[in-house]
C-alpha cells in the first residue's frame, strides 16, 4: 500500500465515522455527579453521560483508573467545574486521553465556573493557609442559581456538539430552569425562619449555599481547608458552639463522621448528613433539584428541632 | 487491544524498562537477608518528598528530588554504619525502626499539609498509570548509569553480598563498597518511589528475586528468571488493570504475588514428583 492509499483509507474512515456520529448518542464525560445529573436533564436520551468521581468520594482527590482515560479519549464533550476543584487529577487524565475535542479551549471542554463570580478569591496565595484555590472557593454548585448557570453552559456545549438536536436541548434547558426557579422560591421560604443562624461544617464547602439561604456556615472542623482536625482546634470549635449556641453540624460522606460525633457529643449539636452530589446521601439520587430539596428539608428539620438561636443575635 | 496499548503505553514501558535493575538489586538484598532495607530506604525517600511538599514544592519539582535524595543519603549512611558485626542487636531491628519512624514522621509532616492524605496515598501506591514519558526516559537513563557502575565494579559488589568471608580475607574495604551499594540503591529507590510508590518498588525488588532463589542457585540463572517474572507480572498486572479497571500499581503488586504463589506451588509439586 502506498502512502496515498493510506491517506485515502484514512479519509474514507473519517467520513464513515462522521456518518455514524449522526446516529449515535453524544458522549458526555463529566467530572462530578452534579454536572452529570444536570447534563442528563438537558441531554435526555440523546446523550450518554459518564461520571468520573463517585458521589461519596472526595472530589479534591480522585484516584486515576484506566477507564477514566478511555472515557475521556472517546468523549465529545467534557464538563468540569473549572474552579480548580479537579486540578489534582483531571489535567493528567486529559493529557493521557489525547482527545483534541476536549482539549482546553475547545468548545467540547466546558468549564461551568466561567462567567461566575466566585467567593473567597484569595488576595495572595499562601499554602500555609491550607488548601486554597487561586480562583476562589470551588464549591459553587451548592447554590442553585449557579447550578442554573452551569445548566446554560452545558446546554450551549451540547448544541455546538450536536446542532441537529439544538431545539430539544434548549427546550429541556428551559424546562429545567423554570422548575428550578419555582423550587428556589420554596426553598428560600423553608429556610427563611432560620435566617442568620450559624451552622458548623467539616470543610468549607458551603459558603454559596449559606449565602443563598441567609445562613452562616463559617465554622469548620478542619483547622484549615484540607488539614485534618487537631484536638486543640476541635476544643476551640466546641467552645464557639457553646458560646453561640450553634446546634447543627453538617458532614459529607467522605469526611470523618467520628470527628463530628465527638464534637456533637460535647456540644449537644445534631449531625446532618450533607452532600454536594446527587447520590452522596440516601434520598438524593434522582437529580440536582432533589438533592437541594433533601438538603434544605434536612437542615430545616434539624434547625427547628434544635431550637437553638446560634448566631441569631444581630 | 490497540486502545489498551495506547492508554497503557507509558506505564507499560516504565514497567518493562525500569524493573531490570530493581530485580538485580533485589537478588543482592535477598542474599544479604536485609529484605526490609528497601522498604526502609523507600520510606525515607518518601519522607524527603513529604518534607519538600510541606515546604511548598510540587511533587515533580527538582527541589523535591533533592530533598528526597538527601534523606536517602542519610538513610544509606545509617544503614552502612549499622552493618551487623555479631552484636546483640540485629540489623533487621534497626531497619525496621528506620522504616516505622520514617513512616510516622511522614504522617506528622503531612498532617500540616493541605493535600497530605492524598500525598500519603501517592507515596504508598504511586501513580504509575499517569507516568510522564519524559520521566520514564530520564529514569531509564539514570538506571542505566547505575547498572553500568554495578557492572564495572561487579566483583566488589558480588563479594559484598555473596562471599563476605572471602572479601574479608582479600582485604577489600567492605564498608566503602557497602556505602556505595546503598547510595546507588538509594538513587534507584528515590526515583522509582515517585513513580510507582513504596509498595510497587518493594514488590519489584523482592518478589522476582525470591522466585529466582526458589528455582535456581546460580546468579546468572536467577537474573534471567527474575527478569522473566518481573516482565510477565508487569504485563499481566497492567492488562488486568485495564480489563477490570483496577488501580494500576496495586494490580501489578498482586500479579507479582500470584506469580510467586504459582512458583512456590510448582516447585513443591516438582519436588514431590521427583523420586
Amino acid at each position: 500500500m502506498t502512502k496515498q492509499h493510506v491517506w485515502i483509507l484514512v479519509l474514507a474512515m473519517a467520513l464513515c465515522l462522521q456518518g455514524a456520529a449522526a446516529e449515535r448518542k453524544l458522549s458526555v464525560v463529566v467530572t462530578t455527579p452534579d454536572f452529570g445529573a444536570i447534563a442528563r436533564e438537558i441531554g435526555g436520551d440523546r446523550i450518554e453521560v459518564a461520571v468520573l468521581a463517585q458521589a461519596a468520594e472526595d472530589v479534591h482527590f480522585v484516584a486515576p483508573k484506566p477507564s477514566y482515560i478511555t472515557k475521556l479519549s472517546k468523549a465529545d464533550v467534557l464538563i468540569e467545574g473549572g474552579a480548580e476543584l479537579e486540578i489534582g487529577w483531571l489535567p493528567p487524565l486529559i493529557e493521557g486521553a489525547r482527545n483534541t475535542k476536549i482539549a482546553a479551549g475547545q468548545p467540547g471542554h466546558v468549564a461551568c465556573a466561567e462567567g461566575l463570580t466566585l467567593l473567597e478569591v484569595p488576595t495572595e496565595l499562601d499554602r500555609s493557609k491550607g488548601d486554597i484555590h487561586a480562583m476562589g472557593n470551588p464549591h459553587y454548585m451548592t447554590d442553585p442559581v449557579n447550578a442554573r448557570h452551569a445548566a446554560e453552559k452545558i446546554a450551549k456545549a451540547l448544541v455546538v456538539a450536536d446542532p441537529q438536536n439544538a431545539t430539544l436541548y434548549q427546550e429541556r434547558l428551559k424546562a429545567f430552569s423554570d422548575r428550578m426557579d419555582e423550587k428556589l422560591a420554596g426553598w428560600q421560604k423553608q429556610l427563611e425562619p432560620f435566617r442568620g443562624r450559624r451552622v458548623v461544617a467539616f470543610h468549607n464547602s458551603w459558603p454559596y449555599f449559606a449565602s443563598r439561604f441567609g445562613l452562616k456556615m463559617d465554622v469548620f472542623l478542619e483547622p484549615k481547608p484540607g488539614i485534618p482536625p487537631s484536638p486543640a482546634h476541635l476544643a476551640e470549635v466546641v467552645t464557639t458552639m457553646k458560646a453561640e449556641n450553634i446546634r447543627v453540624i453538617v458532614v459529607e460522606p467522605y469526611q470523618n463522621r467520628r470527628t463530628a460525633e465527638k464534637v456533637s457529643a460535647q456540644s449537644a449539636a445534631s449531625i446532618v448528613d450533607f452532600t454536594q452530589y446527587p447520590g452522596g446521601v440516601k434520598g438524593t439520587e434522582a437529580g440536582y433539584i432533589e438533592l437541594i430539596d433533601h438538603l434544605v428539608t434536612a437542615l430545616a428539620t434539624a434547625l427547628s428541632d434544635s431550637g437553638g438561636t446560634g448566631g441569631n443575635k444581630e | 487491544m490497540s486502545e489498551a496499548l495506547e492508554i497503557m503505553k507509558w506505564p507499560f514501558l516504565a514497567c518493562l524498562l525500569l524493573p531490570g535493575i530493581l530485580v538485580y538489586m533485589g537478588l543482592h538484598i535477598v542474599r544479604r537477608q536485609i529484605i526490609f532495607v528497601d522498604l526502609a530506604l523507600a520510606q525515607v525517600a518518601a519522607l524527603g518528598i513529604c518534607l519538600a511538599i510541606l515546604l511548598g514544592h510540587d511533587a515533580h519539582d527538582w527541589q523535591t528530588t533533592a530533598w528526597s535524595g538527601c534523606f536517602t543519603f542519610v538513610g544509606a549512611a545509617i544503614l552502612t554504619l549499622t552493618r551487623p558485626s555479631g552484636k546483640r542487636v540485629p540489623q533487621e531491628a534497626l531497619i525496621g525502626i528506620v522504616y516505622v519512624v520514617a513512616a510516622a514522621s511522614g504522617f506528622l509532616l503531612l498532617s500540616r499539609s493541605p493535600e497530605g492524605n492524598e500525598e500519603l496515598r501517592r507515596t504508598m501506591v504511586g501513580e504509575i498509570l499517569l507516568v510522564q514519558p519524559a520521566e520514564v526516559l530520564r529514569t531509564f537513563g539514570l538506571f542505566a548509569g547505575v547498572g553500568i557502575v554495578h557492572f564495572v565494579f561487579r566483583r566488589k559488589f558480588l563479594l559484598l553480598s555473596f562471599a563476605q568471608e572471602q572479601g574479608k580475607t582479600e582485604g577489600v574495604q567492605l564498608w566503602v563498597w557497602d556505602f556505595v551499594f546503598y547510595m546507588l540503591f538509594g538513587i534507584v529507590v528515590t526515583s522509582f518511589v515517585r513513580m510507582g510508590g513504596v509498595l510497587l518498588i518493594f514488590s519489584y525488588l523482592i518478589i522476582p528475586a525470591v522466585c529466582a532463589s526458589i528455582l535456581a542457585a546460580a546468579l546468572r540463572t536467577q537474573l534471567i528468571i527474575g527478569w522473566t517474572v518481573a516482565t510477565l507480572s508487569s504485563v499481566g498486572g497492567l492488562y488486568a488493570s485495564y480489563l477490570f479497571d483496577l488501580p494500576t500499581g496495586a494490580a501489578i503488586v498482586s500479579a507479582l504475588g500470584l506469580v510467586l504463589l504459582l512458583t512456590g506451588v510448582g516447585r513443591l509439586v516438582l519436588v514431590k514428583l521427583a523420586p
